[in-house]
C-alpha cells in the first residue's frame, strides 16, 4: 500500500515540476522554485519507493503479485536483486528510476548553463512522468497486491500447514493432465484468510523463483545498463525540443554533445554485453542473432552514432568567426536527436507490446489493452511533439550553406558517413519491424544489407581523417594515407591467407576495416603526446575497426561439427583432441558439467558445458563451455548425454526401450528385434473413422536355445487404449507396448514373468555425450573491439563536458 | 553543398532499392492455416500448437528432431526439425516452426518455443476446471 501511494505521489510531484518548468520558461518569475522542489520531491520519492521494493524482493514478501511471480527464496545475493527487473513491472520501475536519477544530475548541469534549465527539464520531465504513470496503480503497478486479480498458485508455494483447512478448499484446484494443485488466490481468499487470522506473508512461503536463462552474472549487469542507456537517450531528446523552444541552435550543440557521446556509450556496450551473454551463456554461438529485441536496440544506438558526427560539423561550423547563423546540418542534428529517444521508445513497445509475440526467442508477455494502448500514447506524444516542433520552427531552420571548392572536406565525409548510419539503421528497423504485418525477414536480408554500409563506413572512417575540414588538396591526401594503404593491404593479405577470407565483399571489407584501422593508428600516434583528451576519437574509431576485422575473421572459418563422445574415447575435432571424462554435479547437485579434456600437442584443457533440467521451464537447459585464444574461441554446446543403459526404468517396473523397425535390443539372455507392425487390412480405415481397431508389433525373440516370434498389441475400443501383453516362457520374459510412436518407433515395457527387471549387459553400457563443437575464429577482436571503443567514447565525452561550459 | 544532396542521395537510394528487394526475396510469412502450408513450396514460418498427444521423437542416427503440430482449425502437420529438441519443449504452449512443407512433413530449419504460462504466471487450468 505504502509502495503505491509513493509512486501515485511521485507522479502528482512529476507533473507538477513540468508545468512549473514550463511556466518558469514562459516568464514566470516565481515558479522556478517550486519546479526544483517538486522534481526533486519526485526523484526522493522514486528512490524511496525503489528502495521499499528491493527490501520487499529482499525480504520475500510474496504478498506482492510481481515478487512472487519473479522472484523466490534460495537465491543468491545478486541474482535475487537481479529479480527487481526480471519482469515487466519492475524493469519499468528501474528504466524510471535512472530515468529520474539522469534526472538529478541533468537539473544541475543545466542549471550551470544559462536559461538552459526550465525547457530541458520541463521537456525531461514530461519523460519521467509517462514512466511514472506506466507504474502507477494505474497500470503496471509493481506493488499490486497478490490478490487483487484472481491468480492461481501452486500449491507447492503455499504453506503446507494450512493446505487442510476446511475453508481452502473451496479455492484448491487440480490440474488432470500434470497432477498439480492449484491455489486461487482472490479478494474472496484473502478476506477468508484475513478472518482466520493467517497473514499472507505465512501462507505463501515461496516464489515462482528466477528464471534459469536469466540465472546467471550478465542478468547482474546487462539490463541495469541498457536501461541507464535508455534513460540518458531522454537527454538528446529533451535538448533539441528545448532549443526548438527557445528558436535558438547555437547553444545546444555543445551542450548537448557529452550527453550524447555519454549515452550513446552506455548503450552501446549494455547492447554488447547482451551479445555476450547470448553468446557465453545462452549458447547462441554467435556476438549477434538479428534478435527483434537486439535489433531494436540497436536502432537507436545507430541513430545515436549518426548524430555525433552530425553534431560535430555543426559545432565546427558554429565555431567559425563571423558565422552567426544556426550553423551546418541543424536540422539534421535536431531529427537524430528526436529520433534517438523516438526510436527507444519505439523499441520498448515492440518488445513490451506483445506485437513481436511470435518473432523472437525474447519471452514477450502480453501486457494487455491498456498497456498497449498506453504505449502508443507515450510514443505517439513524443513523435507528435517532436515533428510538431520542427514544423513549427521549420523556416527559422534554412542555412546558408557554404559552398565548398570540392568534395574533399570533412563534413561532407561526416555527412555522408552519418546517412549510411542511417541508412543501416532503416534496415535494421524495417526487418524488425515486419511481423507487425505479418511478415519476417532471413537473417541473410541483414547480412547482405549491412555489408556493403559497413564497407562504406570502414571507408570513411579512415577516409575522413585524411581530409581537412572546408577544403583538402588531393595530393596532400594520397601523400599522407601511404602508410594505411600499404598496411591495410598487408593485413588484408594475413586475412586472406590465415583467416579464410575469400569472399570478394568480405576481402572488400578487410581492406576498408584494416585502412580504417591504420589511419586512425597514425593520427593517434601522432597526437599521442599532446593533449591525450584529443585521442578519444581516434580511439573509438581504432575499436570500431578491430570490431569489424573480428567480424571478418569471424565469418571466415566458422565451422560446426556434431560429435558423439563416448567417454574415455579419444576423438578429433579442429585439430583438438577431445576426450570425455565423465560429468559432476555442482550448484547443490541441481546442475552437472560434462569435463572434456581438451589436448592441442603438449597442452592440455578442460571444457565443460553444463546441463541440467529446470523444474521451472519444466525442460533441459544447456549452457555452452569455451576454450579462449587470442585468434579464436573453440566452443562447445553440450546435446544430450546418454548414460548408456539405454533402457530407462518405467513406472510399472519393467524396462523401457524404444526401437524403430529392424532395431534390437538385449534384455537378460534375449535378443528382442522389432520386425514389423501387425497393422490388419482395414485397421488404417477404422483408425481414421474412429472405430475400434487392433495393432500389433512383431517381435523376434531369441534367447538361449531357439528363438519365436511374439506380438504384444494395442486395442482402441471407442477410443480408448488397452494394451496387450505378450509373454515368452522360455526367454523369461514379458512384453507390453506402451506407445506407438508417431515415427514408426514402438514403446516397449521389458520384464521377467515375475515382474522383475533385469539390467542391461554391462558391455553395452557405454556413457554418450553429444556435443556440437566449433570454432569462432577472431570472435575476441570483436568483444576486444568494443571495450576500446567504450574508452574512447569516454575520452571524448570527457573533452566535450570541459568545452561545453566555454 | 550539392556535394551533401549527391552523395546522401546515392546512399539512400542505392539501399532503399536494395533492400525491397532483398525484402521480397527473403521475406517469410507467418501462416497459422497449415491447409495454405501444405499447398505451397514456399517457406513459412508455420504458427501452432504441439500435438502433445502424439509426443515427440528425437532420432539421434539422424540428429532430428521430430513432433506433430496442429493449427487453430486442427489441422495437423508431422515437423521433422534437423537439430537438437530445444530447451523448454515439453512445456511448450505454442511452437513457431520455420521451413518448408515437402512430402507430407514440414522440413523445419528452426524452431521456436512459447510457453507463457510458465513466463506470465497463470497456469492454463481453466480448461480442466
Amino acid at each position: 500500500m505504502v509502495g503505491s501511494i509513493i509512486l501515485t505521489l511521485a507522479l502528482i510531484a512529476s507533473v507538477v515540476s513540468v508545468i512549473m518548468y514550463f511556466l518558469t520558461f514562459r516568464g514566470q518569475s516565481n515558479t522556478l522554485n517550486i519546479a526544483r522542489i517538486s522534481y526533486h520531491a519526485m526523484s526522493v520519492l522514486v528512490i524511496v519507493g525503489a528502495t521499499l521494493f528491493l527490501h520487499a524482493i529482499l525480504t520475500h514478501q510474496f504478498q506482492y503479485n510481481y515478487i512472487y511471480n519473479y522472484s523466490g527464496k534460495g537465491l543468491p545475493a545478486g541474482l535475487l536483486i537481479s529479480t527487481f527487473y526480471a519482469g515487466q513491472e519492475g524493469s519499468f520501475f528501474l528504466w524510471t528510476l535512472f530515468t529520474v536519477i539522469v534526472g538529478i544530475i541533468l537539473q544541475q548541469y543545466t542549471s550551470k548553463r544559462g536559461d538552459l534549465e526550465p525547457r530541458v527539464m520541463a521537456v525531461f520531465g514530461l519523460a519521467s512522468t509517462f514512466l511514472l504513470t506506466m507504474i502507477s496503480p494505474l497500470l503496471k503497478n509493481p506493488f499490486a497486491y497478490i490478490w487483487a486479480e484472481p491468480n492461481f498458485i501452486s500449491a507447492l508455494n503455499i504453506n503446507s500447514a494450512y493446505l487442510n483447512m476446511p475453508f481452502l478448499q473451496s479455492f484448491l484446484f487440480s490440474d488432470n493432465s500434470t497432477g498439480q494443485n492449484f491455489i486461487k488466490m482472490s479478494p474472496e481468499l484473502y478476506a477468508a484468510l484475513n478472518s482466520s487470522g493467517i497473514s499472507i506473508a505465512n501462507f505463501i512461503v515461496q516464489g515462482k523463483g528466477l528464471n534459469p536463462l536469466l540465472q546467471n552474472f550478465w542478468m547482474q549487469i546487462h539490463p541495469p545498463m541498457l536501461f541507464v542507456g535508455f534513460a540518458m537517450a531522454t537527454v538528446p531528446f529533451a535538448f533539441a525540443i528545448a532549443a526548438l523552444m527557445k528558436n535558438d541552435y547555437r547553444e545546444w550543440v555543445k551542450q548537448s554533445l557529452p550527453w550524447v557521446l555519454s549515452g550513446t556509450m552506455v548503450l552501446g556496450f549494455a547492447i554488447m554485453l547482451g551479445g555476450y551473454w547470448a553468446y557465453g551463456v545462452l549458447g547462441w554461438g554467435g556476438y549477434w542473432g538479428w534478435d527483434p529485441v537486439e535489433n531494436s536496440s540497436l536502432v537507436p544506438w545507430i541513430i545515436g552514432v549518426a548524430s555525433v558526427h552530425t553534431l560535430l560539423v555543426q559545432k565546427k561550423s558554429l565555431a567559425k568567426a563571423g558565422n552567426d547563423g544556426i550553423g551546418e546540418f541543424a536540422k539534421t542534428n535536431l531529427i537524430l536527436c528526436i529520433l534517438t529517444y523516438v526510436l527507444v521508445l519505439y523499441s520498448t513497445f515492440l518488445t513490451r507490446s506483445g506485437i513481436l509475440g511470435d518473432a523472437s526467442v525474447h519471452s514477450f508477455t502480453d501486457p494487455g489493452y491498456t498497456v498497449y494502448l498506453f504505449l502508443l500514447i507515450f510514443i505517439g506524444t513524443f513523435i507528435l511533439l517532436g515533428i510538431g516542433m520542427l514544423v513549427f520552427r521549420w523556416k527559422h531552420l534554412s542555412f546558408e550553406t557554404e559552398q565548398y571548392k570540392n568534395a574533399l572536406n570533412r563534413e561532407l565525409a561526416l555527412f555522408t558517413g552519418a546517412v549510411a548510419l542511417i541508412a543501416s539503421a532503416v534496415i535494421v528497423l524495417v526487418g524488425t519491424s515486419a511481423p507487425i504485418f505479418g511478415q519476417s525477414v532471413e537473417i541473410k536480408f541483414y547480412n547482405e544489407l549491412t555489408l556493403p554500409i559497413a564497407i562504406i563506413i570502414g571507408l570513411l572512417n579512415g577516409f575522413s581523417l585524411l581530409l581537412k575540414w572546408k577544403y583538402t588538396n588531393g595530393k596532400d591526401i594520397l601523400k599522407k594515407s601511404y602508410f594505411s594503404i600499404a598496411g591495410s593491404v598487408v593485413l588484408t593479405l594475413l586475412l586472406i591467407a590465415f583467416a579464410g577470407v575469400h569472399e570478394l565483399m568480405m576481402i572488400i571489407f578487410a581492406l576498408s576495416a584494416s585502412f580504417a584501422l591504420f589511419v586512425n593508428i597514425e593520427v593517434a600516434y601522432k597526437i599521442i603526446r599532446g593533449n591525450r583528451l584529443m585521442l578519444g576519437a581516434y580511439v573509438a574509431h581504432i575499436g570500431i575497426a578491430l570490431f569489424m576485422i573480428g567480424v571478418i575473421g569471424n565469418s571466415g572459418f566458422s565451422d560446426q561439427l556434431n560429435l558423439e563422445l563416448t567417454k574415455g574415447e579419444p576423438k578429433e575435432a579442429f585439430g583438438y583432441v577431445l576426450t570425455f571424462k565423465g560429468y559432476e554435479p555442482f550448484d547443490n547437485g541441481q546442475k552437472y558439467k560434462f569435463n572434456i579434456e581438451v589436448k592441442k600437442g603438449s597442452s592440455a584443457d578442460v571444457v565443460a558445458p553444463v546441463m541440467f533440467f529446470s523444474e521451472y521451464n519444466n525442460g533441459l537447459m544447456r549452457e555452452p563451455d569455451i576454450m579462449s585464444e587470442i585468434t579464436k574461441d573453440f566452443y562447445v554446446s553440450p546435446v544430450s548425454y546418454d548414460d548408456g543403459t539405454q533402457q530407462t526404468a518405467s513406472s510399472n517396473g519393467g524396462s523401457q526401450v524404444a526401437l524403430s523397425k529392424g532395431e534390437s535390443t538385449q534384455f537378460g539372455d534375449a535378443k528382442i528385434s522389432f520386425e514389423e507392425f501387425n497393422f490388419p487390412k482395414d485397421a488404417m480405415n477404422t483408425m481414421m473413422g474412429g472405430g475400434d481397431f487392433q495393432i500389433g508389433a512383431v517381435l523376434k525373440v531369441e534367447y538361449a536355445g531357439g528363438s519365436k516370434t511374439i506380438e504384444p498389441s494395442m486395442k482402441s475400443v471407442k477410443g480408448a487404449k488397452q494394451f496387450i501383453p505378450a509373454e515368452l516362457k522360455e526367454a523369461d520374459l514379458k512384453v507390453e507396448l506402451s506407445n506407438l510412436d508417431a515415427s514408426g518407433k514402438v514403446n516397449l515395457v521389458l520384464s521377467k514373468l515375475n515382474g522383475e527387471q533385469v539390467q542391461s549387459a554391462p558391455g553395452s553400457s557405454k556413457e554418450i555425450l553429444a556435443i556440437e563443437a566449433s570454432l569462432k575464429p577472431f570472435i575476441n577482436f570483436i568483444w576486444f573491439g568494443v571495450l576500446i571503443t567504450a574508452a574512447g567514447f569516454i575520452v571524448s565525452a570527457i573533452r566535450r563536458s570541459k568545452e561545453s561550459l566555454a | 553543398m550539392k556535394n551533401k544532396y549527391m552523395f546522401g542521395g546515392a546512399i539512400i537510394v542505392i539501399f532503399l532499392a536494395l533492400m525491397v528487394y532483398l525484402f521480397t526475396q527473403t521475406n517469410i510469412q507467418y501462416e497459422s492455416n497449415f491447409a495454405s502450408i501444405k499447398h505451397k513450396s514456399k517457406t513459412f514460418k508455420a504458427t501452432g500448437s504441439w500435438v502433445r498427444e502424439k509426443n515427440f521423437e528425437i532420432d539421434k542416427a539422424h540428429k532430428t528432431f521430430s513432433f506433430y503440430m496442429k493449427d487453430e482449425k486442427g489441422d495437423e502437420m508431422k515437423v521433422v526439425y534437423a537439430g537438437t529438441m530445444p530447451n523448454n519443449f515439453e512445456s511448450v504452449t505454442s511452437v513457431v516452426v520455420t521451413g518448408k512443407y515437402i512430402n507430407g512433413t514440414f522440413h523445419a530449419s528452426d524452431v521456436l518455443t512459447k510457453c507463457p504460462s510458465k513466463y506470465e504466471g497463470q497456469p492454463a487450468i481453466e480448461s480442466s476446471m
